[in-house]
């Protein structure tokens, strides 16, 4: 089957909610490492993580790179 | 009106004496220095009246609480190294700490206002905790131990980490705080000790050496001393001096003599004459005492 | 109790200024919803791969919408518990390590307060997260497969949610004598596979402990013949809950802070 082929009407109302909340948690992770003054290891390797590892990279830098205090 | 009473207060850290039977006592409104130095047990000795460590020995009694009683009520603490949750604001810790405390809602507010204020910290009640200085932290520091009016305020290094002017501030703060509750408080530098205490306990390894007033440590350790200096080796005068008055001990060095002794005006009148007579080479007269800082070396020795 | 609310007032503010709010629910969505997605999308995908040589014919059995639901739940049962340990690893611990919690324990503090507040601070935003992260996935298979009564649903995530409040009481009770976050999540983790192994491997002798909810959960959405077993796991999953949290007030309430 070709790209073309694939039913993009059906498929984007049911992926795009999902994309868009990804969006969300990787916007809010970038928001958040911007604002806060001190992370756990250099900011410019979190921008990359957040940015390039999908979904598990704010989820780490939630939970690893934010200081917990 | 006594605080808290110490009783025979020690502390063990796995075979190690830290702290080795301690007692004393803290009067309302008096301010009380812990004096000593670094890893004489002060900071242990603060924990343990504050209930964050437990004693392994000895009783803490707070007047009008009996042994084992929650005390935490009554005092407020510092510790040397404040820590904060770095994402509220000023205003929010203060009115956090004061609801903690049992003050009501609107009276935890109202205190907070009080106290920024007084400590100086106002213009920043609004930014968050992690963006003060740490000279701002030490005083929002005293402003959370005293929010709900503490019999006893324990302070541990108040003023050690800040600068000249900052050490200024907060030593004048703890001074018009005493006319309302006790404060106990630790340091390693004499002076701030005199500036602003009533009293003051020398810790020394583990044990208090000495303890009182500043008048009755001065008159207890301080003694009159008179130093002379002449043109040549001065061995040779000192038999002049210490027949004439009653001298308690003399040091020789060099050109120089040290007499100490028991009525000052007695023996310079004394002195002065046998040097006129005389006309011995003099170069240098001087009347002293031994300063604090002398005595607690000579304690610290012993 | 003004304390308490108190205390829990400032967990639910600080789960809002570190974004915990947004990111565990977000998080327990994706991890639910990947299920029918991919589930539903996957002939598709292994189509596109294309390099299939002619004739050649793969069957997929289509998954059931009930069989879908499960797998979402299973996942939970993974990615699900290791969100839940590392977003609450700290939650005690991490104040001792920075020395907050001594300045806030001199203060008149119940301890009993200090540890239930954060202790229930922590499930609801577990609870919330999970509602909505598994609500979603219930709407996506309805959707995309079919329509799962809502009474099992609900049943479901009622059983399957007390294994993860449990998961989270265990995180609290290596809070309470622990100073390193790190070695709480550690320990938190190890202690729940072994609760898992164990439970798994002799199912038969473990039909009560709370490991086995996953299954119960799963035999309501399949509405399969429900175990008389399902009570006791659920009456030892609660008294657990209970006994961790009262070992975890006493075991803090010893512990020296300074």
């Amino acid at each position: 089957m070709e790209l073309s082929q694939v039913n993009w009407e059906v498929i984007i109302p049911i992926v795009a909610p999902i994309i868009l909340i990804q969006l969300i948690l990787l916007a809010i992770a970038i928001i958040d490492l911007v604002r806060i003054e001190k992370v756990n290891g250099p900011k410019w390797v979190w921008i990359l993580v957040i940015l390039f590892v999908n979904i598990v990279g704010p989820i780490l830098y939630f939970v690893i790179g934010r200081r917990n205090d | 009106m006594s605080v808290v009473h110490v009783k025979n207060l020690k502390k063990n850290y796995q075979k190690h004496e830290v702290i080795k039977g301690i007692d004393f006592e803290l009067m309302d409104k008096k301010c009380i220095a812990l004096l000593g130095a670094n890893g004489a047990g002060k900071t242990t000795t603060l924990q343990m009246l504050s209930g964050l460590m437990k004693p392994t020995n000895g009783e803490i009694l707070f007047s009008g609480s009996r042994e084992g009683d929650d005390f935490r009520h009554l005092i407020g603490y510092l510790p040397q190294h404040p820590v904060f949750y770095d994402w509220m604001t000023g205003r929010e810790f203060l009115e956090y700490a004061g609801k903690l405390s049992g003050l009501s809602k609107k009276d935890s507010k109202k205190r907070t206002q009080e106290l920024l204020e007084l400590v100086g910290i106002e213009e920043a009640k609004n930014r968050r905790i992690g963006k003060y200085s740490g000279g701002m932290k030490q005083r929002l520091g005293i402003a959370q131990a005293i929010i709900h009016r503490p019999k006893l305020v324990i302070l541990d290094e108040p003023v050690s980490a800040l600068d000249p002017f900052g050490r200024r501030e907060v030593l004048e703060l703890m001074g018009r705080l005493k006319k309302e509750t006790a404060i106990l408080f630790s340091t390693h530098i004499l002076n701030d000790a005199e500036e602003v205490c009533d009293e003051i306990l020398f810790l020394h390894n583990g044990r208090l050496v000495e303890s009182g007033t500043m008048e009755q440590l001065r008159d207890k350790h301080q003694q009159a001393k008179i130093d002379l200096e002449f043109k040549e080796d001065a061995a040779r005068y000192a038999d002049l001096f210490t027949a004439l008055v009653k001298v308690q001990s003399h040091a020789i060095k060099r050109n120089k003599i040290s007499f100490f002794v028991e009525d000052i005006e007695l023996a310079k009148i004394g002195f002065l004459k046998v040097i006129a007579e005389r006309n011995l080479p003099l170069v240098k007269f001087e009347i002293s005492r031994t300063s604090l800082e002398e005595v607690f070396m000579k304690v610290v020795e012993k | 109790m003004k304390q308490w609310m108190t205390l829990l007032n400032k967990e639910l503010l600080e789960m809002t200024r570190n974004f915990k709010w947004i990111w565990v629910p977000i998080v327990f969505i994706l991890i639910a919803v990947m299920e029918p997605i991919t589930a539903y999308y996957m002939p598709q995908i292994i189509d596109s791969l294309g390099d299939l040589p002619d004739g050649a014919v793969i069957e997929l059995p289509v998954p059931s919408a009930e069989e879908v639901l499960v797998a979402s739940l299973s996942q939970y049962n993974t990615l699900g518990l290791l969100v839940i340990i590392l977003s609450s690893m700290g939650i005690i611990a991490g104040e001792r390590k920075s020395g907050v919690a001594g300045l806030i324990l001199v203060k008149p503090v119940s301890y009993t307060a200090f540890v239930t507040a954060k202790w229930a601070g922590a499930m609801l935003l577990l609870w919330i997260s999970y509602f909505i992260g598994y609500f979603v996935s219930w709407y996506y298979v309805g959707i995309l497969f079919d329509t799962i009564p809502f009474i099992d649903f609900i049943q479901s995530f009622f059983i399957y949610g007390l294994w993860l409040s449990f998961v989270l009481t265990i995180t609290v009770f290596f809070n309470s004598f622990l100073k390193s976050p790190g070695a709480v999540g550690f320990l938190s983790f190890a202690a729940v596979i072994v609760l898992i192994v164990i439970s798994g491997t002799f199912s038969k002798w473990f039909e009560w402990s709370p490991a086995q909810l996953l299954s119960y959960a799963s035999t309501f959405i399949m509405s399969g013949p429900i175990s008389s077993d399902v009570w006791a796991a659920i009456i030892l999953s609660v008294s657990g809950i209970i006994m961790l949290l009262g070992g975890s007030i006493a075991i803090f309430r010893r512990k020296e802070l300074a």
